[in-house]
């Protein structure tokens, strides 16, 4: 469970996040939309106590996110796959993670299969890792503690067509298990897909939120995003 | 579910303060450097100076330059790797974090000290039977005990400075230039003369590692300490709580 209460962030004068207010509950995907720069990572960073709101609060399982103790047994976050340090391996990026949670190191070896990376990828170093690794190696991280809840900023970007499909299954099995999962997502297609609960955000505020099955009756997941965040794809400008 | 261990979030920072090659190969610098400097005194000094203490004193010049430089790589490679980004949402007291950095960095150098004399027993032991040296097993506790206190307050202030720039490249520099300015401050300018015996971090250091730090010696050097670690640490702190990774 995750629920978000007028969180607001500005920096200075530009405010990125102006009143969100939502939840994602258990058992459920929830998709949370928005074009470039509409505040969603900043939204998510609040929820994971790295950001701290200018007002509203946010809860994780009932507590802020900053109070629960030893988060990684209960949140799973991804948020930048690409903030790793590139001199470590793989494994030794789990394995540092799975020391400080007090797992056994036999659970890194665990999610490393689980995130179909081999033993040998586990032991390059992460700076020879392609973007679809290192979001498999993030994927695994946030797995690591087998968790009740998963915030995930673009966890798609860069697997390909069998890492999306692959995800997709884990996602829905998590969710089905009850877990709580949030997404952050641009492939609209692939979040229509998976998603119980939509939430859309633009330039900073929510725009619409719901069930995606009352929310997709009457329209296409495209058609929803472009009216609601009133933006157009590029050939509607030209066309 | 429990709080995560102090001790096992120190063993942590000090796993990552030794697991990147930076680490690694800061350690093999001091390795070298000490022992090279070790089996210098052993080769060159005059053989009826030659003791266990004398060794050590020598092979300690290493890790005294550039442990505290693992120390500043321990606070600034959140930054510079994002890694921040992981370490803050497994442990969000941040604090605590700085703290188990600053307990590792302390552990790290106790431990090298440790091997340091079992390296220098050895030396020793090969210049009583080579050179026929003084080769006196009585250690000097004044000495050794300033050595590695003073290891552990340059850690320190490695990991303050990097806490407190949050940039390697400007906190080293930092770390290594403005002490010296400082000194070389001192001698230049006749009114800072009687301050500097209280702000000189390399001076009060240099007396505790000569293990003759008495009375006001504490003093000045308790002052030195909180100047050069003490406010660039809660800098450093404070920055590190606000901060966004």
């Amino acid at each position: 469970m995750i629920t978000a209460e007028g969180l607001t962030k500005r920096y200075g004068k530009r405010t990125a996040v102006d009143n969100v207010s939502f939840t994602a509950s258990p058992g459920r995907i929830t998709g949370f939309l928005g074009p470039n720069g509409a505040g969603k990572s900043t939204t998510l960073r609040m929820l994971c106590g790295l950001a701290t709101p200018t007002a509203g609060s946010a809860t994780v399982l009932g507590v802020p996110f900053r109070s629960l103790e030893n988060p990684g047994l209960q949140v799973g976050v991804l948020l930048d796959a690409g903030a790793q340090h590139h001199g470590r391996t793989g494994h030794e990026m789990l394995a540092l993670s799975a020391q400080l949670m007090g797992l056994p190191t036999q659970r890194v070896d665990e999610v490393l299969e689980l995130v179909s990376l081999t033993p040998r990828e586990g032991r390059g170093r992460i700076r020879g890792y392609s973007l679809g690794m290192r979001q498999r190696l993030g994927l695994a991280h946030a797995l690591l503690g087998d968790p009740s809840v998963l915030i995930l900023d673009e966890p798609a970007n860069g697997l390909d067509p069998a890492g999306i499909r692959w995800m997709r299954a884990l996602l829905t099995s998590f969710a089905g298990a009850g877990g709580t999962v949030l997404l952050s997502s641009h492939l609209l297609l692939e979040v229509e897909a998976m998603a119980d609960d939509l939430v859309i955000i633009g330039e900073g505020r929510v725009l619409a939120q719901g069930s995606a099955a009352e929310m997709l009756a009457s329209t296409s997941i495209e058609d929803l995003f472009f009216t609601t965040t009133a933006q157009h794809g590029r050939e509607d400008v030209t066309s | 579910m429990t709080a995560i261990p102090f001790i096992r979030l120190s063993r942590v920072e000090l796993r990552k303060q030794v697991d990147t090659r930076a680490g690694l190969w800061l350690l093999v610098a001091i390795a070298i450097i000490s022992a090279g400097l070790g089996v210098l005194t052993l080769v060159v000094a005059d053989a009826s100076s030659v003791t266990w203490t004398a060794l050590t004193e020598s092979a300690s010049i290493g890790q005294l330059l550039l442990l505290p430089l693992i120390g500043v790589m321990a606070a600034t490679s959140e930054w510079s790797a994002r890694t921040a980004l992981t370490t803050f949402t497994l442990e969000p007291r941040r604090t605590r974090v700085n703290l188990a950095k600053l307990t590792s960095a302390s552990l790290l150098g106790v431990m090298v000290m440790v091997v340091t004399l079992a390296v220098t027993a050895v030396l020793n032991l090969i210049g009583i039977l080579a050179r026929n040296t003084d080769g006196s097993w009585s250690l000097d506790w004044g000495i050794l005990a300033g050595m590695v206190l003073a290891l552990v307050l340059l850690v320190w202030q490695g990991v303050a400075f990097g806490l407190a720039f949050l940039s390697t490249p400007i906190a080293i520099v930092a770390y290594l230039a403005l002490p010296t300015i400082w000194a070389v401050l001192t001698v230049s300018i006749e009114a800072l003369r009687g301050p500097a015996e209280w702000l000189d971090i390399n001076q009060t250091l240099l007396t505790l590692m000569a293990g003759t730090t008495t009375g006001d010696g504490w003093a000045k050097l308790t002052v030195s300490v909180l100047v050069w670690i003490g406010i660039p640490l809660a800098v450093g702190l404070w920055r590190t709580a606000r901060r966004e990774p």
